[in-house]
């Protein structure tokens, strides 16, 4: 592998006066689940706005697959295989979950108005096998009695697996997750994890950002610690634990490893 | 140049009416973070108001007028409490809010119209001696309205900075959840607060149809938007930026009249709100302000 | 007598087919990709001045004055009036369609309301200012020389095929994945964005198709009623149209059908059968508006998708929930 599927360098991002992310500097080769650890307020949800095109990038580079994205759209970014999820769950609450997952399908379906009014037959080809596909996953994540449901209607251990659904639906390349566990309960997050590793196996890379280090420890390899805005220690857990830096800019606050 | 000056008397009447409209408005979205667009008929109430206390009762323009915005408080605080607050306790969509603004600006309106007729009506002031002031003439009445504003204005100053209330008002527009959480009562607060601004919408609707000497109960609304110009300029929510707002879009929309045809004066103000919301939305005055 | 009564009812039905074209456009700009166009009925108007200048001669006389004067006939009139709707609403669309919060948008479409108001109504020279464009030929009026007691009845089908060729196309939409699109747009535009939508180019096309029916709405009521003044659309005609879809169902096309109907025929002309009381004609009208507007509350409360909610599609299913066993096959990457 000649370069990483990402890397990030001297990446800044300031809201007004606070230097959210000052200044990071990591890379993420392709295959692997890659951590993003750091205590709250560290910067790692700024970073994967900024390396996801959701805020300007201020300063720094990102390259993604070969190319510098720095100033790409969000939408250029996804359509090029880079998809992301959010802290909070964010469906789309009036479509019913399969369209969720649907909508997510970008460029295998022609979404034009032109196609909507003279390609309906070519459309509803495609759509059957979209629909086959997506109906595939939903089974998976336990979410296909429910396709027909109104997102807003999910519980929040539903909508997370929805996230998660809906985001392998886009086909990602690089799969940005921020804080996919918050907020759900054990069993469910032995499900996610599962769910990841195998996605994983397919081929999705991964960034990850999570606050419970028994995931992290178990799941990512490489882990980023992230403090202050910047990338302080690259590496396995193990290394993480043995670092004084990070133990003190992180684990050192009673967090449980 | 006579011309210029004088426009420029006009200018701080116009901004004096902007400017109690203008701080009524934005007091209330700091509270509730909503535009409230019934809120050019909360006016034209007002003047409606005085009106039958002026000509119907033969009161006095100015004990009329303080009466008037006074019995605002009753519909305001129904119409806030009864139809606007179930909405937002529900918080459903943004644009339910929105929509049911515009419906109670419809219903408003044409409950004034079923009421008190289509028809232009007047005050009954009196005739009105115009007074030299320096390079400004202005009428008797204009002064008041003059004063009116700027006592208003020093009164809202006070009431925010001085009094715990306004300080509680503050918190609110800065962040209405920490508000709550330092056991700010923002629900009273913010009843409040819409009575305020309903004393400040019929106190400005009562000087505006004034000014323009004979009104229909399109009088506020054709205003409203001269209003929001203001508001917007200063920065929504702020209350110094609204009197700031009403100062320069007041003058602006005068002092075009005298360069382009004046039916055309109150289109700059529309062109300004246009201009402000699409390249800074948060307002020109967050320009001079740090952080 | 029946006469009369025959010739109302035909008004009635042209005024609904017209209203049906004016929600239904709404419908995709508002309903589906939730943008707050309250400048919608400038663009009603714009179609009409447009399809009015189309048809009419060039103006020579103080009084009666306008631009082009084209001297078309139907359906061209109709084509430049929507057009032209079209082609403003896009460029109003470019300024406004900015991740600016929706009450803001309202603000601006609204202001952009109040400029064209004033403008068409002081520049004389335009669309004959205050007093509007008159005498606009009705199609095929010379060609058939019905009685003009008679002419509603060629109207209605002309009205009726434009409306179900913009029907189906409005129908179209809802079911495509553009209209999914759209509605995911509506729904969350930095989500929309993060799984790859132009999220810009689908709410401006959603504003150009909006403004386009608007216009083909416009068009259709300077060609039935020959007249158009900045009388017939004064802000309130927005608050009233977007009335009529929240009640009958946004996002829904037989929603907006329905609201066009509770709307503009059974308030609007129900109301319409009061009693005058002679000395407050102003009443009935007043009437009618407080009812639009507790109506709209009332919907907004206790039924907030509307008469007729938006569709919840089942994609490929039988209605009977028959046995489907072949779902092994999970697709990643
Ligand atoms: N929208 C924002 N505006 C201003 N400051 C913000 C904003 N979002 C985050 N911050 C600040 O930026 C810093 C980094 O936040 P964030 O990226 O959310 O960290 P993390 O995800 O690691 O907890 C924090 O100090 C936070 O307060
Ligand atoms: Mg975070």
């Amino acid at each position: 592998m000649a370069e990483p599927l990402l890397s990030v360098t001297e990446v800044v991002h300031a809201y007004g006066g606070v230097q959210a992310v000052n200044g990071c500097t990591f890379e993420v080769p392709e295959g692997v689940i890659c951590g993003l650890i750091g205590p709250n307020g560290a910067g790692k949800t700024t970073l994967v706005d900024v390396v996801a095109g959701a805020l300007h990038l201020q300063r720094g580079t990102v390259r993604y697959a070969g190319a510098d994205v720095g100033g790409w759209s969000p939408d250029r970014l996804a359509r090029a295989g880079l998809i992301r999820t959010f802290q909070l769950s964010r469906e789309f609450r009036q479509l019913t979950v399969l369209e969720n997952l649907l909508v997510a399908a970008t460029g295998r379906i022609d979404e034009s108005l032109a196609g909507a009014l003279f390609r309906r037959r070519q459309i509803a080809v495609a759509e059957r096998a979209l629909v086959k596909e997506a109906r595939g996953l939903l089974e998976i994540f336990g979410l296909d009695p429910l396709r027909n449901d109104l997102a807003v209607t999910l519980s929040g251990g539903q909508k997370r697996l929805l996230e998660l659904a809906r985001a392998v639906m886009a086909h990602p390349r690089l799969l940005l997750l921020d804080e996919p566990m918050a907020g759900i309960n054990p069993a469910l997050m032995g499900l996610l994890e599962a769910h990841i590793r195998r996605l994983n196996s397919q081929g999705i890379t991964f960034l990850m950002v999570e606050h419970n280090l028994g995931v992290v420890d178990r799941m990512c390899e490489p882990v980023v610690v992230m403090a202050e805005g910047k990338a302080l220690a690259v590496g396995s857990m193990a290394d993480h634990r043995a670092s004084d830096a990070v133990v003190t800019a992180y684990l050192g606050r009673g967090r449980p490893a | 140049m006579e011309l210029f000056l004088n426009s420029i008397g006009f200018g701080l009447v116009t901004a004096s009416i902007l400017a109690l409209a203008a701080v009524g408005l934005t007091l209330q979205f700091g509270m509730t973070n909503y535009v409230n667009f019934a809120y050019g008929d909360f006016m034209t109430l007002g003047a409606y108001l005085t009106w039958t206390l002026n000509v119907g009762l033969g009161w006095p323009f100015w004990p009329a007028l303080f009466v008037g915005a006074l019995l605002m408080a009753i519909p305001v605080l129904f119409i806030s409490q009864f139809v606007l607050e179930p909405f937002t306790r529900r918080s459903g969509p943004t644009f339910h809010i929105l929509i049911v603004t515009f419906a109670v600006s419809l219903i408003l309106s044409n409950l004034i119209l079923a009421i008190w007729g289509g028809d232009f009506q007047n005050y009954n002031v009196g005739t009105d001696t115009p007074i030299n002031l320096g390079p400004f003439i202005l009428s008797v009445q204009q002064l008041g309205i003059i004063a009116l504003a700027v006592t208003c204005m020093v009164a809202i100053h006070l009431l925010l900075t001085r009094t715990k209330l306004g300080k509680a008002m503050r918190a609110i527009s800065d962040d209405k959840n920490l508000a709550a959480v330092t056991g700010i009562d923002t629900r009273r607060i913010t009843t409040i607060v819409w009575v305020l601004s309903g004393m400040l919408a019929g106190l400005a609707g009562g000087v505006l149809a004034l000014n323009v000497a004979s009104f229909d109960p399109n009088v506020g609304v054709t205003f409203l938007f001269v209003i929001f110009a203001a508001v917007v300029f200063g920065g929504i929510g702020r209350p110094y930026g609204a009197m700031a707002g009403a100062l320069v879009i007041g003058l602006v929309v005068e002092v075009s009249a005298v360069f382009i045809p004046s039916a055309y004066k109150l289109d700059v103000a529309f062109l300004v709100l246009m201009g402000v919301l699409l390249v800074r939305p948060a307002g020109l005055m967050s320009l001079f302000e740090r952080g | 007598m029946p006469h009369d009564l025959n010739y109302y009812l035909a008004t009635l039905a042209v005024y609904f087919l017209v209203y049906c074209v004016l929600t239904l456009g709404l419908n995709i700009t508002f309903g589906m990709a939730g943008i707050f166009d309250f400048s919608y009925i400038t663009f009603m108007a714009i179609g009409a001045y447009f399809a009015g200048v189309a048809v009419l001669p060039p103006s020579n006389q103080p009084g009666l004055q306008w631009i082009l004067g084209l001297n078309l006939g139907f359906p061209l009139d109709l084509l430049i009036g929507a057009a032209a709707a079209g082609v403003m609403g896009l460029l109003i669309g470019l300024l406004a369609i900015r991740r600016i919060r929706s009450d803001y948008l309202a603000m601006v479409l609204v202001a952009v309301w109040t400029i064209a108001w004033s403008v068409t109504s002081n520049m004389i020279g335009l669309f004959n200012g205050q007093q509007g464009l008159i005498g606009v030929p009705q199609p095929f009026e010379t060609q058939l020389g019905v009685n003009p007691n008679d002419y509603v009845f060629v109207f209605i089908p002309i009205a009726a095929v434009v409306l179900a060729i913009l029907f189906t196309v409005a129908y179209c939409i809802e079911r495509s994945p553009f209209g999914r699109a759209l509605r995911a747009t509506r729904e969350d535009q930095d989500v929309a964005a993060a799984f790859g939508k132009r999220t810009v180019r689908l709410r401006l096309t959603a504003m150009t198709i909006g403004c386009l029916y608007a216009g083909v709405a416009g068009a259709l009521t300077i060609e039935f009623l020959s007249a158009m003044s900045p009388n017939a659309w004064a802000i309130v005609e927005t608050v009233i149209i977007f009335s009529a879809l929240i009640v009958g169902g946004r996002g829904n096309v037989f929603g907006a059908v329905l609201g066009a109907l509770l709307v503009r025929i059974v308030i609007i002309e129900g109301t319409g059968l009061l009693p005058t009381l002679p000395d407050h004609p102003e009443l009935i009208g007043a009437t009618r508006n407080i009812l639009i507007g507790l109506l709209v509350i009332a919907v907004l409360y206790f039924r907030p998708q509307g008469v007729i909610p938006e569709r919840r599609r089942r994609y490929f299913e039988a209605r009977k929930p028959a046995a489907d066993t072949s779902q092994e096959v999970a697709k990643g990457g």
